[in-house]
């Protein structure tokens, strides 16, 4: 069990952020975008009680993650120390700090749900409401990197916890805005409320953006000493990787803002009805996944401490480099004769075995994926009617993966399934990631199949997708050999990133018109492309 | 339609509970420098060694075990070093051979952390 234990914990850092985004970004909204006391600006009640409600949702989910996080930790601290963690746990300033920032997020709960959604048309309640939120934002500071540092942790921890609240404005109100746009297309707001609360949110986002960076900034100062540090460590590539989604988010933002500053100048409403929407519906897959990529950095080592584990930009480089693919697989035996000197602390003896065999998994697996984006890009010719089949690849890649990923567990090795599953957090990752694709191909063929042009089927793909990537993003080898691990990571990360466009260009290429919705299919499809190089030539080092 | 799209949400929340990223035991508390680096073991003596972490411990809630050959394991004493993020264990007497010291710490931001320090213990000329 320890290996769902491991698996929560990681997971449970990206959820409370989201959570902490819609009730943080939710009062922020409320006060500098919504500004519900204007007489001028005709809402409803129930459209205020909405939006309230949202808020309401994000405070109350931030309780149960807050406390869920100690639990798992306990859990946690039980499997591995196989002993009850008290009464030593409960000295810790996590515990401590866990419990009074789930005490404040709850004061918070009840004061939305008892008094501000009642007395939404009043400034004084919006502000109690900021007031009381303060604690639980304050209390958090505790729970971040910084507060574990031995030098300038106040200042870290201050830096950090701006860097979260701005994020927050940002992602909150990404939820808010889906929010108004899903009750105005069900006709229960005013049409004009739409354009005008989009041309209100666009400094308040501006504003997050420049305070995100200006927070991130002197952050990112103390944890690298070295550019090389930044492309040569974990810490340093999910950091790229967080501004480079960044930039795609920022790029969202940007087609949204031109749109409805077309709106107001020409009063031609297409784009901001038929795209904007789905621009920030992508803005938030894309935003979603920063949060969890933000706090899978936060479990990683900063590059400053490693300079002795820094991989160099030339080693970098290698892992993509092109190379013949390997085809050809050791024996079953072969692996497992040089599995007990690999993992061996004392005396290990690195083994090509297995390196061979992972290089083979994943050239393979590279082969595969070339083959079905290359049919993908044949489909969009309506003459080849055959290449609509191509997600039957994901299926077979799914059965290969069953097969091929954990050589030492059950049915190729001696480890029972269930065993394997419940018991070692990265078979249970592999086994996950194996019924994803399976699934992915299943439903993606059943979607295109399909005759029913209602049909919501076809979403699934881009959802799941983004979670595969969302997945990869925080699939970290970094443990006993970080510069060895990292060096494996990098490669999965950026077939993450390309991943997240996968999922925002299908996401596209099923909502915009054309000519959007052909550039964001070939986008989705090129990712895969890309996806599939990286594997094709991918190569383990030798440890 | 309704319906079904809600059926295909529960759908996506439970393959999303499920697939959420997991990520093994990270380093983030990290042996910046160590005793090792400058003081060898002397064979067959007991001795103390000094780790530094990057990041404060909470010791109370870490281990420390000396690995030998055939990967034996033995939980050492660990108690606070002068300064902070500093921790002093104490090897007991060890004969001629590869070492290593098997750590998971519990770091003050609340990261399970896993790591490895090797070493050598070889007769002094």
């Amino acid at each position: 069990m320890e290996g769902i234990a491991d698996f929560l914990d990681s997971l449970i850092g990206g959820v409370d952020l989201t959570f902490y985004s819609l009730a943080v970004g939710g009062l922020i909204w409320g006060i500098f975008v919504l500004r519900p006391w204007d007489p001028m600006a005709h809402y409803t009640n129930k459209f205020l009680s909405k939006s309230v409600h949202l808020t309401y949702v994000g405070a109350y989910t931030l309780v149960i993650t807050q406390l869920a996080k100690i639990v798992l930790k306990i859990w946690l601290m039980t499997a591995t120390l196989e002993r009850w963690p008290f009464p030593a746990f409960a000295n810790t300033v996590q515990f401590q700090a866990g419990l009074i920032r789930a005490f404040f997020a709850l004061i918070l709960a009840l004061y939305i749900r008892n008094v501000l959604k009642h007395n939404f048309r009043i400034t004084k309640y919006w502000l109690i409401g900021i007031v009381l939120a303060l604690p639980m934002v304050i209390s958090g500071a505790w729970l971040v990197h910084g507060a574990s540092r031995l030098e300038d942790r106040e200042l870290l921890m201050l830096f950090t916890v701006i860097h979260q609240v701005s994020a927050a404005v940002w992602v909150g109100s990404v939820f808010q805005l889906l929010s108004v746009w899903r009750m105005k297309s069900k006709g229960q707001i005013n049409e004009q409320l739409w354009p005008a609360l989009l041309w209100r949110f666009s400094p308040i986002g501006i504003v997050a953006v420049i305070s995100i960076v200006a927070s991130g900034l002197p952050i990112a100062l103390h944890y690298f000493d070295s550019l090389n540090s930044l492309i040569g460590t974990g810490y340093g590539n999910l950091l790229l990787v967080k501004i480079l989604m960044l930039g795609i988010a920022l790029f969202f933002a940007g087609m949204n803002r031109r749109a409805v500053h077309d709106y107001f100048l020409s009063a031609n409403n297409h784009d901001v009805n038929y795209r904007v929407p789905y621009y920030i519906e992508a803005e938030a897959f894309v935003l979603v996944t920063l949060l969890f990529t933000a706090a899978s950095l936060a479990s990683q080592p900063p590059a400053i401490d490693i300079p002795h584990l820094t991989a160099s930009w030339q080693e970098v480089l290698n892992t993509f480099a092109p190379r013949i693919p390997r085809i050809e697989s050791p024996s079953h035996e072969a692996l497992l004769a040089g599995e007990e000197g690999r993992v061996a602390i004392v005396g290990q003896v690195p083994s090509e075995a297995a390196t061979a065999w992972s290089d083979y998994n994943h050239n393979v697996s590279g082969i595969f994926l070339t083959i079905m984006s290359i049919f993908a890009m044949l489909s969009y010719y309506k003459k080849l009617t055959w290449a609509k089949y191509w997600p039957i690849g994901f299926v077979l890649l799914g059965i290969f993966l069953f097969f091929r990923s954990d050589a030492e567990t059950w049915p190729l090795g001696p480890i029972g399934f269930w065993e394997s599953t419940f018991n070692n957090g990265e078979v249970l990752q592999h086994r996950i990631a194996t019924l994803l694709v399976f699934m992915l191909g299943l439903l993606e063929m059943k979607a295109r199949l399909t005759q029913d042009p209602d049909s919501k089927l076809p979403y699934l793909f881009p959802i799941l997708a983004a979670f595969g990537g969302l997945m990869l993003l925080a699939h970290s080898h970094v443990g006993f050999e970080p510069k060895t691990a990292f060096l494996i990571q990098v490669g999965h990360t950026l077939m993450g990133l390309f991943a997240l466009i996968l999922a925002c260009g299908r996401w596209l290429e099923l909502k915009l018109d054309s000519p959007g919705k052909e550039i964001a299919g070939f986008i989705s499809v090129f990712a895969l492309f890309q996806i599939g190089i990286i594997l094709l030539f991918y190569r383990e080092p030798l440890y | 339609m309704l319906n079904q799209l809600s059926r295909h949400f529960k759908l996506t929340a439970l393959l999303a509970l499920i697939l959420l990223p997991y990520s093994q035991l990270h380093a983030h508390a990290v042996v910046t420098d160590t005793s090792l680096n400058v003081e060898k073991i002397a064979p067959n003596k007991a001795t103390k060694v000094r780790l530094t972490f990057n990041s404060q411990v909470e010791l109370g809630l870490s281990q420390i075990f000396l690995v030998s050959a055939g990967d034996k394991m033995q939980l050492l004493n660990a108690e606070p070093g002068g300064h902070q993020g500093n921790v002093i264990i104490d090897i007991p007497p060890l004969t001629p051979g590869e070492y290593a010291l098997k750590l998971s710490i519990f770091a003050a931001d609340g990261h399970l952390s896993e790591d490895i320090v090797r070493f050598f213990v070889a007769e002094g000329k």
